[in-house]
């Protein structure tokens, strides 16, 4: 097996690198990357505490699935991949995505992995609110998926 | 008739459920779906929140997939509101 995705709620789970790194070992592959998201403390001059990441569970498994199925034609299709984003209350500090990427060599590990962030923030129904130091919070602007053509 | 919208993101400031019953003239399409929303937004004074949730948010069908303003919405059919995204 060469690919993982999954979402981890919060409250059950942590997303784990070491997993990732256990999943994406292969002696074909002699290159890994690895890209870990974490909630910062700062946003537009904001002191964030935390962030909630909502999920359509059923969608973005199925973007996730999609979308590292293209980056291995794109790129490599003996590539191994451990995707997983966090669902629910994250607090700073903590992992939000982890993408893990073994390849044959280190042009196409970086490119999957830079690939597959770029799609999932474009593709993935996935959204979050900041949690603010004075107890404030607020839903981020986001990427319409509305057809564009209908935009008026 | 009927239709039950699923909340995510940013609409699920309209309740504190995860589905919204909404009402609606019969033979109703996603763009009556929108312009009601943006009645149930300024009923409920979310104008400054949420003042072009209508605009910019998809609707998926059951099956996961985007649906366009011409789409005839079932009695009792499960829809979801995706606001503009941004996971990562």
């Amino acid at each position: 097996m060469t690919l993982h995705t999954a979402i981890v709620k919060t409250e059950e789970n942590k997303i784990s690198s070491e997993e990732a790194k256990k999943f994406i070992l292969s002696e074909q592959n002699g290159a890994e990357s690895i890209f870990v998201g974490r909630v910062r403390n700062e946003n537009s001059g904001k002191e964030v505490t935390a962030v909630t990441y909502d999920v359509h569970d059923q969608a973005v498994i199925k973007s996730f699935q999609s979308i590292c199925s293209d980056a291995k034609s794109k790129f490599d299709k003996n590539a191994s991949i451990f995707l997983e984003h966090a669902k629910g209350y994250v607090s700073v500090g903590e992992i939000s995505i982890l993408i893990a990427v073994s390849s044959a060599h280190r042009d196409e590990a970086f490119k999957i992995c830079r690939y597959i962030l770029e799609e999932i923030k474009h593709k993935s129904p996935i959204w979050k609110k900041e949690h603010y130091i004075e107890g404030n919070e607020q839903w981020l602007p986001g990427y319409s998926l509305r057809p564009k053509e209908e935009i008026k | 008739m009927q239709i039950q919208l699923k909340l995510y993101g940013s609409s699920k400031m309209l309740s504190d459920k995860e589905i919204l019953n909404i009402e609606l003239p019969n033979n109703s399409n996603i763009e009556t779906l929108r312009s009601t929303l943006n009645k149930i937004i300024s009923e409920k004074c979310l104008k400054n929140n949420l003042e072009n949730l209508s605009k910019t948010a998809a609707f998926f069908s059951a099956t996961d997939e985007v649906v366009n303003d011409n789409y005839k919405l079932k009695n009792k059919e499960l829809i979801s509101i995706i606001p503009p995204i941004g996971g990562g």
